[in-house]
């Protein structure tokens, strides 16, 4: 091993004490920046996994203009073509096709504005993860034998009276009218019966969404098969977002396909920026750190003058003295930051299995789209990028210490009497 | 054939109130293999005349050549490959790297040199056991006593192959026999070895072993002897 190596890493340990002090201040420190990174990386990863999986599918296509006007006429143009491209490119899983429509829900007690979808539950079931999120007595999914039912949120049954409000039970089977207008101006009346209610994390989605079977909904307009207003599409895996969403602008020029970040523009930023932003939290706590980490030094460069200026006068040249406080200042950073890494990567690793709720805290969280309960975790690269942002540290932290050590005179440090 | 020539040496320190004259215009020669002592009283100018020949502090005036090199002109950076190469030292309060064993104390020098490794264990063991401390190769300083250090510090000096060895005070910490020790040791390797010592002292003891004495007074050399 390099000589002056080891001699800065015994060096650490000459004044245990004092090490210790700043060891424990710098694992304090980066145990709590890294948990709280992985605990906003929890958060933001349910939020990201909430929106694909539950409130928009990866990439979602429609016809421009029903982006502009959410029209009802405004159907997708050349389905056939496009369904094909979709069931033969394999980085899809799979697809739904969907009808939307804008409608007022009453009830006897009730009434609110829904977005009511017609789906088939094979396609999309295949796309979406909110079948799993029926509430306990909260009934079925939609099923293609069972016509006639819907499946509304939690929300929406409170809203339209579809449940009771001291015991809190379902009143599964009610019916619901929905009125919306159609094709030609006219006003369409239809009745549903509730079968099932989810519940998300996401009280707007939950708010806003009620689901049928599609061709319940095709009768009644009436619409044929091809005529549809949203096909959702799911990949099987994140990283061919772009390249198939550009895909598919290119070869079907009457078709938008906008992916998940520009459906949902905050997760898209979160998913970008979060990295960086939690490289910004542990900045912030290893340039406090920084401080005691100098004093530290310098009180170590201060004490040792007399073996600093022996060192320069037996022929140790400046280099190797800087390269020696830089890497003592290195070690003893990296000491603490190793320790606390470690500590904070098993809170994350523990808390990732139990969950944290933060639902007797905040009421809030869910209604802006975030999960009360949050599984912290942190992928292995923000190691990599917190263990340079450490070396970094330690070696800003050596300058200063090694200038003053640069600047001892050996002549003056070995005069002074020990 | 001189290792060291000085020429007209001054130095002069020019501190706040008062000039101090501390080298008054000194010229010396010292050959290879001299075992020499430098005395004087206190404040005579020994431990600058000694600082400025190795190198570790500048002259006013005049010039140091060592071996052809004078090193008077050597920029700082060139001095300190000079010294590491050129010139060994002993301290009065021992300074050895105290995190750091006997043996790794001896070859700390070499290693900066960038010698052999394999060179640098054979030399270290046959010097530290040259000045009799074989059994302490792997004692911290802080395990040994002040003469083993003195004596880890003159194997760490004899390490580096130089051309000789300074020497301030290197007794002034050091009880009667274990002066009597290092003295011995020193004169031992002067003759087996062949190294150049120079070296300070008060101590009468010291003075009676040496090959050579330079009485330095205000800065002058005022007695110049060589014994037999
Ligand atoms: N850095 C300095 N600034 C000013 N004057 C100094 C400095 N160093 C030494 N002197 C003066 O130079 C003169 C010679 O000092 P030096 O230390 O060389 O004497 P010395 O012979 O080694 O003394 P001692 O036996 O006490 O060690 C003294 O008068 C001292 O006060
Ligand atoms: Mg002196």
């Amino acid at each position: 091993m390099d000589r002056i190596l080891s001699v800065s890493w015994k060096n650490v340990w000459r004044n245990k004490k004092r090490s210790l002090i700043v060891i424990t201040a710098v694992m304090l420190g980066t145990a709590a920046g890294v948990f709280t990174s992985g605990l906003m990386n929890g958060w933001v990863d349910q939020r990201i996994r909430s929106v694909i999986n539950i409130e928009q599918s990866h990439i979602k296509l429609y016809n421009p203009d029903f982006l502009k006007n959410e029209e009802l006429t405004n159907y997708i143009k050349g389905v056939a073509p496009l369904e094909k491209y979709l069931k033969v490119n394999n980085k899809i899983k799979g697809f739904s096709k969907r009808i939307k429509i804008m409608a007022m829900a009453a009830t006897s007690r009730g009434n609110t504005g829904l977005m009511l979808l017609g789906v088939n539950p094979d396609e999309e079931m295949v796309v979406s993860e909110l079948y799993k999120d029926i509430v306990p007595d909260g009934g079925q999914y939609l099923d293609n034998n069972k016509p006639g039912g819907i499946f509304i949120s939690d929300k929406t049954a409170e809203t339209l009276h579809t449940k009771n409000k001291e015991t809190g039970k379902y009143k599964l089977r009610s019916k619901i009218v929905f009125t919306f207008t159609g094709k030609e101006g006219e006003m369409i009346s239809q009745s549903y019966r509730v079968c099932g209610i989810f519940k998300t994390s996401n009280t707007a989605f939950d708010q806003m969404c009620a689901f049928v079977l599609d061709k319940d909904l095709r009768s009644a307009i009436p619409l044929n098969e091809n005529e549809i207003h949203e096909i959702a599409v799911i990949l099987n895996d994140n990283s061919d977002l772009s390249s198939v969403k550009d895909d598919i602008n290119k070869r079907f020029p009457n078709i938008s396909a906008l992916d998940w970040k520009e459906l949902a523009p905050d997760a898209g930023m979160m998913s970008e920026y979060m990295y960086i932003y939690y490289m910004i939290i542990m900045g912030f706590i290893l340039f406090a750190l920084a401080f005691g980490i100098i004093n530290t030094m310098l009180m170590a460069i201060l004490e040792r003058g007399k073996e600093i200026g022996m060192l320069m006068a037996i022929g140790m040249n400046r280099s190797k003295v800087f390269k020696m406080i830089m890497l003592e200042t290195v070690f003893l950073t990296m000491v603490g930051a190793m320790v606390g890494m470690a500590v904070g990567w098993l809170l994350i690793t523990i808390t990732g299995k139990t969950g944290i709720d933060f639902s007797s805290v905040e009421e809030g969280f869910e209604a802006i789209g975030w999960s009360s309960v949050v599984y912290p975790n942190i992928p292995a690269g923000f190691f990599f990028g917190v263990t340079l942002m450490v070396v970094l540290t330690g070696i800003a932290a050596s300058l200063l210490p090694a200038r003053k050590a640069l600047k001892m005179n050996p002549v003056e440090a070995l005069r002074t009497d020990n | 054939m001189s290792v060291i020539e000085i020429r007209d040496l001054v130095k002069i320190y020019d501190g706040s109130a008062v000039e101090v004259t501390a080298i008054d215009n000194v010229n010396l020669n010292i050959d290879a293999g001299e075992f020499t002592a430098i005395v004087g009283p206190s404040g005579s100018g020994k431990t600058t005349l000694l600082n400025m020949i190795g190198g570790l502090d500048s002259p006013t005036s005049g010039s140091i050549i060592i071996d052809s090199v004078d090193i008077t002109r050597l920029k700082s950076k060139q001095l300190i490959d000079f010294r590491l190469n050129n010139i060994g030292f002993v301290f009065q309060s021992y300074n050895l790297i105290p995190v750091l064993t006997a043996a790794e104390n001896t070859s700390f020098v070499m290693e900066l040199q960038k010698r052999e490794k394999s060179l640098i264990n054979e030399r270290t063991k046959s010097i530290l056991t040259d000045v009799g401390l074989s059994a302490k190769m792997n004692s911290r300083p802080n395990q040994m006593s002040g003469g083993e250090q003195q004596r880890v510090a003159v194997a760490r000096a004899m390490a580096s192959g130089p051309k000789f060895i300074i020497a301030d005070e290197p007794t002034a910490n050091l009880d009667t026999k274990n002066t009597e020790k290092l003295l011995d040791m020193m004169e031992e390797m002067n003759e087996k070895r062949g190294i150049t010592f120079i070296f300070s002292t008060h101590d009468q003891r010291v003075i009676s072993k040496a090959h050579r004495i330079i009485v330095l007074e205000d800065g002058r050399i005022i007695k110049d002897e060589k014994k037999q």
